[in-house]
């Protein structure tokens, strides 16, 4: 990321630059972007439900109607654009061709395209914010008929103008504009594996994260149509005045629930995926172990593919749909968890019996696993259970139960790569001092925020509400002052991601210059060449010889082989 | 500290008790996760032999042991089910016969609560309409016909373990008996707009005798 490397202008480099690390870049910059929003409209929002009459500098007193606009876009940013922008677009951008050993994607054009569609994606939805209502408050799962009126407080609706000059036009458009996004990138992830890999290298030799972000590409292909369909109808029932959605003129509130969903849940695997091949990376390079059952992980994760599209429903136990059905969709989620059980197994595999490396990259990494598995994988299935739904739908259970899957896989999984591949990029360190107080208050303060929020949702606390002191018994005994642990904790949750904002920025430019391109000893393609990889990755184009973790092999004197050296 | 708030209805304590069987069977399986992520961690400095580090995971041999681990889970998963099967049958399948039958239909943002008239049936001219209370007897499976004016929205008595979402468009009975008076809160647990943490009603349990009295003097204002 250093300027020095690269003699290339600031416009060339942001805004047309067809390489695909400066396409990463320019993803991860506007996915930090947004999602600083995306915080800080957390942070706020949370701040009203344990202290409702405080205002709030720039925000003022909060009302329910912001209070709706500030929880939906905060969930819409950080699953639709946070996660995926992340996981998927930057990573892949960043990570696949250098690991492929190969000089750029399948199709630079295509790809800087897609970034172009994700920029007026996150414009338009920054446009959302201007339009009369001042902001999308329909909550992100935008359930029509809500998102289809104006929440009761704006006439300006009324003419066909005012229609499409509203935040929920805006909203579905930017969706829309998005996931055009991110199937080109996803087409192009897909073309350079099986097109670029380099000379030697068979399917199977490919690192574990190339494989995940391409099947979650895959994934996202396959169930995002409905969604598109749905998302066109929503559209015109907005501005055309048609009644898909509408139950007096024929129409269904629950098709979209359907179409949604379909899409939905399988975008809970497409972050996922990403997140655990990041974590393979992680930890076969820090345990210096080989990955443990690679072909194994492979197979379990495509049966998780199949069944991931078979379990939508599980979101609508108790939204009306016909219980006999409820109980299929029961049984398939629960099924669900075993390939993933598997592959968190096949983790601790590799971890076991290792002289593993505890470095910051592997602290983020086996939090990561604990948290996600602990607190997100075994809650799932509570919920999956859909006698225990009835009761935890739509709680504050569900909040937590989210957040402690998303979390340990967008934030403790992107972060242990971005410690882990950091150096690479921009061929300088990162400060370990400020890395490692982020890793901390960052552990700490999760828990403080999440584990409060499983408990106010067994007592019964609903989801979504701008505040609850007038309501007996949610404002009795231990609750409010739990609500007040998980306020205090999320602050410093916002706040101390602006450690890792400062030392981005600031070891970009200030960092030390590594004195190693291979700092970790890892045998993967991308380590073999210079830090930051020039223009086109490689000076002479390697050869594979191996599978991507030979680590300690006992026919080899040290205890890393790379892919590209010769026994 | 209480977990769940107290238990009103007969078939409430199904819903706790799974709770409590998959989260110890969950709290057992996390201890195992902890283990063997913290005993690498512990051991990390350990004199070992590169021959007992490369091991690629291939083969029935060495792959035994998770496949006998997603065994159990399967195993556990499937008792799970099993134990659940039992009660969503009984609480969301089927319908016992009913004792009393009532409708509730949300609307923009109150509760809108609808009883048989004199006739003893619904939807008839002579209902009578009330608004964010629900009345209802003890000891009694009372049917609830649950729909929506304009925007989802989604009934939950917390103390009985009621939810369910109520559509524009479509009517869904679900049924409940609660075993103990008192009154109880009814919220709604779907996003419904601008008032949707105003959404509060409250749900009134008499026994018998008073709930005949109380109905007795709906019917004469």
């Amino acid at each position: 990321m250093s300027m020095a490397h690269v003699k290339k202008g600031f416009w060339h480099r942001f805004f047309f630059s067809l390489d695909h690390k400066d396409i990463g870049l320019q993803y991860l910059i506007t996915t930090m972007f947004i999602a600083f929003f995306a915080g800080i409209f957390a942070m706020v929002f949370r701040i009203h439900l344990a202290y409702p009459d405080v205002s709030i500098p720039l925000f003022g007193t909060i009302g329910p109607k912001e209070y709706n606009i500030l929880v939906t876009n905060h969930g819409l940013i950080m699953v639709l654009w946070l996660s995926m922008g992340v996981l998927l677009a930057s990573a892949g951008n960043f990570l696949i061709p250098v690991m492929l050993g190969t000089d750029d994607m399948a199709f630079p054009k295509l790809n800087k395209l897609s970034y172009w569609f994700f920029l007026s994606s996150v414009l338009v939805l920054i446009a959302s914010f201007f339009m009369p209502q001042k902001g999308f408050g329909g909550g992100w799962t935008l359930y029509p008929p809500l998102s289809v009126g104006d929440f009761g407080y704006n006439t300006a609706y009324k003419s066909f103008a005012g229609r499409f000059f509203s935040s929920n036009t805006f909203v579905l458009l930017a969706v829309a504009l998005e996931f055009v996004s991110l199937l080109m990138g996803g087409i192009n992830f897909m073309v350079t594996l099986f097109n670029k890999r380099a000379k030697g290298m068979g399917l199977l030799q490919v690192p574990m994260v190339v494989w995940m972000i391409v099947i979650a590409s895959v994934l996202f292909m396959f169930s995002v149509g409905p969604l598109v369909a749905g998302t066109f109808m929503l559209l015109l029932d907005i501005n055309a005045g048609t009644g898909f959605y509408d139950a007096s003129r024929g129409g269904d509130p629950l098709l979209w629930e359907h179409l949604f969903w379909f899409f939905g849940h399988p975008e809970v695997y497409v972050i996922l995926l990403p997140g655990l091949g990041i974590l393979a990376e992680v930890i076969t390079t820090n345990a210096r172990k080989t990955l443990f059952g690679y072909n194994l992980i492979l197979v379990l994760v495509l049966i998780a593919m199949v069944l991931s599209l078979m379990v939508w429903a599980h979101h609508q136990f108790v939204a009306g749909i016909d219980p006999r059905a409820a109980t299929v969709f029961s049984i398939l989620t629960i099924i669900i968890s075993l390939p993933f059980a598997g592959v968190i197994l096949s983790f601790l595999a590799t971890l076991w019996k290792s002289n593993l490396r505890l470095t910051l990259p592997m602290k983020w990494a086996l939090a990561a696993i604990v948290l996600f598995t602990i607190l997100g994988g075994f809650t799932g299935l509570h919920l999956g259970a859909a006698l225990f739904d009835v009761y935890a739908h739509d709680t504050s259970f569900v909040v937590a139960h989210f957040h402690y899957t998303l979390i340990p896989v967008v934030l403790f999984s992107g972060m242990a790569g971005f410690y882990h591949w950091f150096n690479k990029f921009s061929g300088r360190e990162l400060n370990r001092f400020l890395g490692n107080l982020h890793f901390w208050l960052t552990f700490i303060f999760f828990n403080g925020f999440g584990i409060p929020l499983f408990l106010l949702g067994l007592a019964g606390q609903p989801r979504r509400y701008a505040g609850y002191d007038h309501i007996p018994y949610l404002s009795e005994g231990h609750l409010p002052l739990l609500r007040e642990i998980a306020t205090i904790s999320a602050i410093i949750l916002v706040l101390s991601q602006f450690i890792f904002v400062f030392n981005f920025i600031w070891s970009a430019f200030k960092g030390k210059k590594i004195s190693s391109t291979n700092p970790w000893e890892s045998t993967t393609l991308e380590w073999q060449t210079d830090s930051p990889p020039p223009h086109g990755n490689f000076e002479v184009y390697p050869v594979v010889y191996h599978g991507p973790y030979e680590y300690n092999r006992p026919d080899t004197e040290k205890d890393y082989l790379p892919q590209n050296q010769k026994l | 500290m209480k977990i769940f708030p107290e238990n009103v209805s007969d078939y409430g304590h199904q819903i706790d008790s799974l709770f409590w069987i998959i989260t110890s069977v969950a709290g057992l399986a996390s201890l195992i996760v902890l283990f063997l992520v913290f005993y690498p961690v512990l051991t990390r400095n350990k004199q070992r032999s590169k021959d007992e580090i490369y091991v690629k995971g291939r083969g029935f041999k060495q792959l035994k042991w998770i496949y006998l681990a997603i065994f159990i889970m399967a195993v556990a998963d499937f008792s799970f089910l099993i134990i659940e099967s039992d009660g969503w049958i009984k609480i969301e399948e089927s319908l016992p016969q009913e004792e009393f039958h009532v409708a509730v239909v949300g609307k923009q943002w109150l509760w809108e609560v609808i009883y048989p008239g004199l006739d003893g049936k619904l939807y008839t001219a002579d209902d009578i309409k009330k608004f964010n209370t629900l009345i209802v007897p003890k000891d009694a499976v009372v049917h609830i016909d649950l729909s929506a004016y304009d925007v989802l929205h989604s009934l939950f008595i917390p103390h009985a373990r009621f939810k369910n979402d109520c559509l524009p468009g479509r009517k869904i009975t679900r049924w409940v008996k609660f075993t103990q008076a008192g009154t109880y809160p009814m919220v709604c647990a779907e996003m419904c707009g601008i008032g949707h943490s105003r959404m509060i009603g409250k749900v009134v349990v008499l026994p018998q005798a008073k709930f005949q009295n109380e109905l007795a003097k709906m019917y004469k204002k």
